[in-house]
């Protein structure tokens, strides 16, 4: 009696926090929660936009992990993908990040413009590394032919392992330097004292980088690559922009192809809009997603307690 | 700490060669942009290695502008980025502020969903759901639509970052102003906001970046309806017309136009914004 009395005190009390809160709280269930448990629910229906969903247990799944071949394919790309450009990107960014760390003339100007292509949308500047690649009228096959290293153009979006590897390089082009500034924010966090005392004892630039740099970086080396891998899973605007998942489904990865059955444009495989198959690969990529996350961090914290 | 250096001339000379080839990769993009924009499309057509126009053509920007419906979408980015970027101000640190100052019962249940929901990425096929919403309050046919859900469907890093910012501010204002007779919102409103606007400002900043460059969204909402596409959707829209490949000129005028914005508020700003990224990075 007495706890529910202060309980109702503390809410009459908080009133107007309560009321300061309303907007959000009503946005986060309305554009939030709502739609997510929509997915979790349209996962097992069957539903096209138009006609009442019906319910088909776990036919999508059914479909998904048995059928669906291009799915699956789709989740590979996304891991080739995320894994070959963040073996560049972040060993990148790091190398970029200890130079910068260093009193150099210029060094705010090579961050800021490092930086730049981070601030600049994905969809446009895909649409201009379109340009750029495009066989005939495009500027690099120009440069390259001028220059006498190829003959003959070349088809770079038109082969999908090229294709792959275009995408890669504009996802590196747009993401090495904020991957640079969060090292940056690392690194000076390093006391000096620590490389004061290394260099007494003799030890070497690259020594001092390995076992004392890298260590020294450990819970913030965590977080950007955590960051990192998640932020490449998801991508969605680069591939859709520049290949479409194309040529045939060589570059297609999880978020554009549940785009395919969530909106039905020229490019499409089905007539219609199937939501609800949408809404179980929705699932299975959000778990996906969630699983590397949390092998991730386990593994990271393994390797922390063995250092 | 900045280390100093310790390394010899030719090694230096090394360093900033690869500096200044990463620089020059790093700009490429958006100078030939820059430079393509004002290129008549047969010098794209000829193909080339050359990056400035031989013929400077002024007229691109003339025929995307009225033409091509930019400036309609261009006025279509500024009024969402601007009225987005007031509400999410206003709304994300009011919450960030109640977070932080108040005790209430359901805080943790609010604070725990908010967090557990940002690992969540079902894709594109939440925004069904959320395009049902807008058209349920008669949203759906306007730019507002795209508006309400960019300002209602919280940002869970601004909140968080707002909420850091107002634990650093002594509690002891907020009691001076009670005495004062100010309320619980009334030290929001006439205290911290005041107190606030660094962090605002970088709010400010990621809030018109993420806005301004977006692309998922607005395409969805704008897709029944043409007039209110926004300048990012607007410029990639014409890559898929039948006449797409006879107009680089003007998708490149586009692209100049939807990216000076951007680049200018970010070579004003950039040390608010580099720092804006690193601090939303770790605290989220």
């Amino acid at each position: 009696m007495d706890k529910r009395n202060s309980l109702s005190k503390r809410i009459k009390q908080n009133r107007v926090a309560y009321i300061m809160l309303l907007p959000t709280i009503v946005g986060f269930i309305a554009f939030v929660l709502y739609p997510q448990l929509w997915v979790l629910r349209l996962a097992f229906y069957k539903y096209n936009g138009y006609t009442p969903p019906v319910f088909v247990g776990m036919d999508n799944f059914v479909r998904l992990f048995t059928r669906d071949t291009v799915w699956w394919q789709a989740v590979g790309n996304t891991f080739y993908f995320s894994t070959a450009k963040l073996l560049v990107e972040i060993p990148l960014a790091l190398i970029l990040a200890v130079i910068l760390n260093n009193n150099l003339k210029g060094r705010n100007i090579f961050r800021t413009v490092y930086f730049l292509p981070n601030v600049t949308s994905t969809a446009v500047m895909s649409l201009v590394f379109y340009f750029i690649f495009s066989p005939y009228q495009g500027i690099l096959n120009g440069i390259l032919q001028s220059i006498g290293i190829i003959s003959e153009p070349i088809d770079w979006l038109g082969q999908g392992s090229l294709a792959m590897i275009v995408c890669m390089i504009v996802s590196i082009w747009q993401n090495f330097g904020l991957n640079m500034i969060l090292f940056l924010a690392g690194l000076q966090s390093i006391p000096d004292e620590i490389y004061e005392s290394a260099d007494i004892d003799g030890a070497t630039p690259v020594q001092q980088f390995i076992h004392l740099t890298i260590p020294m970086l450990g819970r913030m080396l965590q977080i950007i690559l955590m960051l990192a891998i998640i932020g490449s899973l998801k991508t969605f605007d680069l591939f859709k922009v520049l290949t479409n998942g194309g040529p045939g489904h060589d570059t297609e990865v999880m978020m554009t192809y549940i785009f395919r059955y969530f909106f039905v444009d020229n490019m499409s495989t089905t007539a219609q809009p199937q939501l609800g198959y949408a809404s179980s690969m929705g699932l299975v990529a959000t778990i996906i997603i969630g699983a590397v996350t949390a092998v991730y961090l386990w593994m990271s914290r393994k390797l922390e307690e063995n250092y | 700490m900045t280390k100093k250096m310790r390394i010899s001339i030719p090694g230096l000379l090394l360093l900033y060669a690869f500096l200044i080839i990463v620089l020059i990769i790093a700009l490429f993009p958006i100078v030939y942009a820059i430079f393509g924009s004002f290129k008549p499309n047969a010098e794209f057509v000829a193909g080339g290695s050359r990056l400035l126009p031989k013929e400077w053509r002024f007229e691109n920007f003339k025929e995307a502008w009225e033409l091509a419906n930019f400036a309609r979408y261009t006025w279509n980015s500024v009024f969402v980025t601007a009225i987005s970027v007031v509400g999410i101000l206003f709304l994300n640190s009011m919450a960030g502020y109640v977070f932080d100052r108040a005790d209430f019962p359901g805080k943790k249940l609010l604070l725990g969903s908010f967090l557990a929901t940002m690992f969540i990425s079902t894709g594109s096929i939440t925004l069904y759901p959320i395009l049902q919403v807008t058209k349920l309050i008669g949203a759906n046919k306007s730019l507002w639509g795209l508006i309400i859900v960019y300002v209602f469907g919280v940002n869970v890093t601004n909140v968080y970052l707002f909420m850091g910012y107002v634990r650093s501010l002594p509690k002891e204002l907020d009691e001076a102003a009670t005495i004062d007779g100010c309320g619980f919102f009334g030290i929001y409103w006439r205290i911290i906001i005041p107190l606030s606007k660094p962090i605002l400002a970088t709010i400010a900043l990621l809030t018109f970046k993420a806005t301004w460059n977006d692309y998922m969204m607005p395409l969805v909402f704008t897709m029944s309806n043409e007039k209110i596409r926004t300048l990012t959707v607007g410029v990639v829209a014409l890559q898929n017309t039948k006449d797409g490949a006879a107009a680089w000129n003007i998708m490149l005028a586009g692209t100049t136009i939807s990216l000076i914005p951007i680049i200018l508020v970010y070579i004003f700003t950039n040390q608010y914004f580099i720092s804006g990224i690193t601090a939303g990075a770790i605290k989220a």
